[in-house]
């Protein structure tokens, strides 16, 4: 059994971190750069983390520990990790990678926006940032739920376990890039990106439109009333509906402490 | 971002209230429509015509074979009346009347079964009703309805209005995927809808497992075999020509319901088949005469084989072709 | 108002036709429901000449009074009546229970004009009845509903459903009456499976019970005056009656309940019919 400072790392490494991909994107920080960006953490049972390769400004993601990364952000201790991202500090980590400045100083921009984008408690004004904020939160839970679920989280497990084939998806009206799903099966379980085109997902918690989405996600709007004014639709039965959102809900608690 | 839902705002989401505002609709210029009840107003969502209409609604407290006397005793008298209740108390506890007050006599009742198959799956056995396609079909006169989502049960609303004698309609308890998101213009007794066309195999399916085998068929196109799925609503008079058209066409049927596969839309086809006289491989999808677990619908019909996987094995099995399993369970990032 | 002695007398010369009637078609059908068909005979004979608002030239009058014959086995007594209003042909009934009759023990509503339901399952009919009344009220019709039940009858959980139904509702446009003979297939009713205390039990659901002698016509007919009258409870007619009534062989005989009758017996039932009727007109002409 983890406790639950170590589901909140393990969250913010695979379901946080990942995110700064989407958001140097969208804000060009790594136009033209190119390198290694990695982000570690020591926990009890070792050091773990994730890195970006650059490559002209193309980012790929890759999950574990870079031979020798040109950016490297290590925590030392779990605590001052979680702390972090929770936003409880602006405490640094251990900083290699001043011989890449503009490389450092894009990998700071993007956190700092990651920060400003995920903490915010009303939405942003314009369109292209909502957007973002709500793909960022659909990647986000989505990965979240496969993570616990790989961590034997144990009611995520139980679900999950006693899945058949089955596809939860989370959509957007309009929008058809702002989607996520998240495919289960016999205790298994994948994040993914975009909408599950294959077939009709077995569920999927589709928002009329981004505000709808971002009241949901920020938590400033009702689910129930949401759903009155059909500004949440549930497509499938409730009780899985209400099972993800009870999983969604779990999501963020952790890492919102 | 709690979500808590009351039974009563369940009822709010339900797409089995559409039949009830259909009758609704229906009834403001016909008043021979009335309505009745065994104590599940709120279940089987004909309280929506109870408040449109309370003076043509009974409610008979819990006593369904005293509300199928009366049903009969109306329908004698010129009305034409609606009786609600779930499916396993409509063909087991008030068969007798069924058959012998309202079949016999052939009498104007239209009955709406709710919570059919095991669509009420977390109330168990004592409620799911699992048996009464089968049982019901062997009643002379009557006409037998599964429709697939809330929008094929309003149509066959009107059509059990529109036809003289007593129909049964089988639904669910309202939380359907839907299959016909603008409702079905082409509903007709006696003739099954083509929802799919193809040539490798043939789904004949009714109410909830429609679904399983358009997206069963969805999926396996992917894989490049063509499935043709027949929504074989009406059970009663049963669609004959389009079984052997597709026995012909296809030479593999594959039938699902969520029902057992003894005496239901399985048997009835298979009735069908050997009297053509044609061969085809075949098989019958459902439950495979046991009682059903405890558990939610969806997971009930996965484990009958009633889901779209069980349907995709089963087409896959039918056309003996092994698919390479998904390896790649890694999150995307 | 109270019924003439003429018309009592009018009554009782009827239900002497029919009671013979009944000995008839039993005789030609080879064997009956003789006992309940001759128990109930009496209240049919006064619902039917006296009290039943009918056409006689169009059975399916939409405004008529309803009677529901839940005993649906009495229909042996029954198809006499119809024949005499002229709803069969008396040629008919020479035909009961052979092939291809129209005519059978449990009398079939979808071919025999004149009635209301297919009754014979015992249980059912009160609440058909019930429907018809509720029917009216929502079309707003006068027409009253009349149902006929059997003491045995009662044993069917059904018909407590209607009673409690018809007692919530307070459905005064229908009236329920028992042919309590005391006996049925297997024996007296209380010793096959007790009623007792049997008004009590109606009256419990809500009814406004009475029991009559259920051969007397002016006392019946007293008691559904009163019923008609009464508009805010339903009620409930228990008629006392003698299961074979009028054929002393068979009189309040359980065994009687079905019965053969060949040449030597329907002769003995005709003569016992007659001196019953001899009795019976002889005690209101008395009166």
């Amino acid at each position: 059994m983890m406790d639950d400072a170590m589901y909140a790392s393990q969250l913010f490494l695979y379901a946080v971190i990942p995110l700064m991909n989407e958001i140097g994107e969208q804000y060009g920080y790594f136009r033209g750069k190119s390198g290694v960006v990695q982000l570690s953490v020591n926990l009890p049972d070792g050091v773990e983390g994730l890195h970006f390769v650059l490559e002209d400004g193309a980012v790929t993601t890759v999950l574990g520990l870079h031979e020798r990364p040109d950016v490297s952000l290590h925590f030392a201790r779990q605590q001052h990790f979680n702390d972090f991202f929770l936003g409880k500090t602006k405490k640094m980590p251990k900083i290699q990678g001043f011989g890449k400045p503009g490389l450092l100083i894009a990998t700071f921009r993007t956190l700092l926006k990651m920060a400003s984008l995920l903490a915010a408690k009303t939405p942003p004004a314009d369109e292209a940032t909502k957007e973002l904020v709500v793909r960022l939160y659909l990647y986000l839970l989505s990965r979240g739920i496969s993570r616990l679920n790989r961590l034997g989280h144990p009611s995520v497990r139980e679900w999950a376990t006693k899945s058949p084939d089955r596809v939860y998806a989370w959509r957007v009206e309009g929008h058809p890039d702002t989607a996520a799903y998240l495919r289960v099966k016999a205790g298994k379980s994948k994040a993914a990106r975009g909408l599950y085109t294959r077939s009709q997902p077995f569920f999927t918690m589709r928002f009329a439109d981004l505000d709808s989405a971002l009241s949901i996600l920020l938590q400033t709007g009702d689910f129930l009333t949401l759903t009155a004014e059909k500004r949440l639709i549930l497509e499938g039965a409730p009780e899985f509906g209400a099972k993800i959102g009870d999983f969604m809900q779990l999501v963020g608690s952790y890492i919102q402490g | 971002m709690g979500i808590a839902y009351t039974s009563l705002d369940t009822t709010k989401l339900s797409t089995a209230e559409v039949y009830a505002h259909t009758l609704c609709e229906i009834a403001q210029t016909d008043p021979r429509i009335v309505t009745l009840t065994a104590d599940l107003a709120k279940s089987t969502k004909i309280g929506v015509f109870q408040e449109h209409f309370p003076d043509r609604f009974v409610n008979l407290g819990i006593a369904e074979q005293n509300m199928f006397g009366i049903a009969a005793g109306m329908a004698a008298c010129g009305l034409i009346p609606f009786t609600c209740t779930f499916a396993i108390f409509n063909s087991c506890r008030a068969l007798d009347q069924v058959h012998t007050d309202i079949c016999y006599q052939n009498l104007n009742v239209k009955m709406i079964a709710s919570h059919a198959g095991t669509s009420f799956g977390q109330a168990g056995s004592t409620h799911h009703a699992t048996e009464d396609i089968a049982i019901m079909r062997t009643m002379a006169n009557l006409v037998v309805l599964v429709p697939a989502d809330g929008q094929e049960a309003a149509a066959a609303v009107r059509a059990a209005i529109e036809h003289q004698g007593p129909v049964y309609i089988r639904i669910n308890r309202g939380f359907d995927q839907v299959v016909y998101p603008q409702g079905n213009e082409d509903f007709q007794i006696g003739k099954a809808n083509l929802l799919k066309d193809g040539s490798d195999l043939c789904f004949i399916a009714c109410g909830s497992a429609v679904f399983s085998a358009l997206q069963a068929a969805r999926e396996l196109e992917a894989e490049g075999i063509k499935a043709r799925v027949l929504d074989m609503h009406s059970i009663k008079p049963l669609d004959k020509e389009a079984i052997k058209r597709a026995v012909h066409d296809t030479r593999r049927i594959i039938t699902a319901e969520d029902h057992t596969v003894v005496g239901g839309l399985g048997g009835a086809v298979a009735e069908v088949i050997a009297e053509s006289g044609m061969g085809c491989a075949f098989r019958r999808l459902g439950i495979q005469d046991t009682f059903s677990p405890i558990g939610y619908h969806e997971d009930l019909m996965s484990i009958h084989g009633i889901d779209t996987n069980g349907l995709i094995t089963a087409a896959r099995e039918a056309l003996k072709m092994d698919f390479e399993e998904d390896d790649d369970w890694a999150d995307e990032v | 108002m109270q019924l003439s002695r003429e018309k009592l007398i009018t009554l009782e010369n009827k239900a002497h036709e029919l009671r013979r009637s009944i000995v008839d078609t039993v005789y030609h059908a080879g064997s009956g429901h003789l006992g309940g068909a001759l128990s109930m005979i009496d209240a049919v004979t006064l619902l039917y000449y006296h009290r039943m608002n009918i056409d006689r030239a169009n059975p399916d009058w939409p405004e008529r009074d309803r009677f529901i014959m839940s005993k649906g086995h009495a229909g042996i007594g029954f198809v006499s009546v119809l024949a005499d209003l002229g709803y069969l042909n008396r040629e008919d009934l020479k035909t009961f229970n052979l092939t291809g009759s129209k005519l059978g023990i449990h009398l079939d509503a979808t071919k025999v004009p004149g009635v209301d339901a297919s009754t014979g399952s015992l249980g059912h009919g009160l609440s058909i009845a019930l429907g018809m009344a509720i029917a009216a009220q929502m079309m707003g019709k006068e027409y009253i509903t009349y149902c006929l039940l059997g003491d045995g009858e009662c044993n069917e959980g059904a018909v407590w459903e209607a009673a409690m139904a018809i007692g919530s509702r307070r459905q005064s446009n229908l009236i329920t009456m028992v042919d309590r003979n005391h006996a049925m297939l297997d024996g007296n009713t209380e010793d096959v499976m007790k009623l007792e205390p049997f008004q009590d039990k109606w009256t419990a659901f809500g009814f406004h019970t009475v029991t009559v002698n259920g051969h007397d016509f002016a006392a019946i007919d007293r008691a559904i005056g009163e019923a008609l009258a009464r508009r805010d409870q339903p009620s409930c007619i228990i008629l006392d009656t003698v299961k074979g009534a009028g054929v002393d062989f068979a009189a309040g005989d359980y065994r009687w309940h079905y019965g053969a009758i060949n040449e030597e017996l329907s002769a003995k039932a005709y003569d016992s019919l007659e001196r019953y009727h001899q009795e019976r007109v002889a005690a209101l002409e008395g009166a």
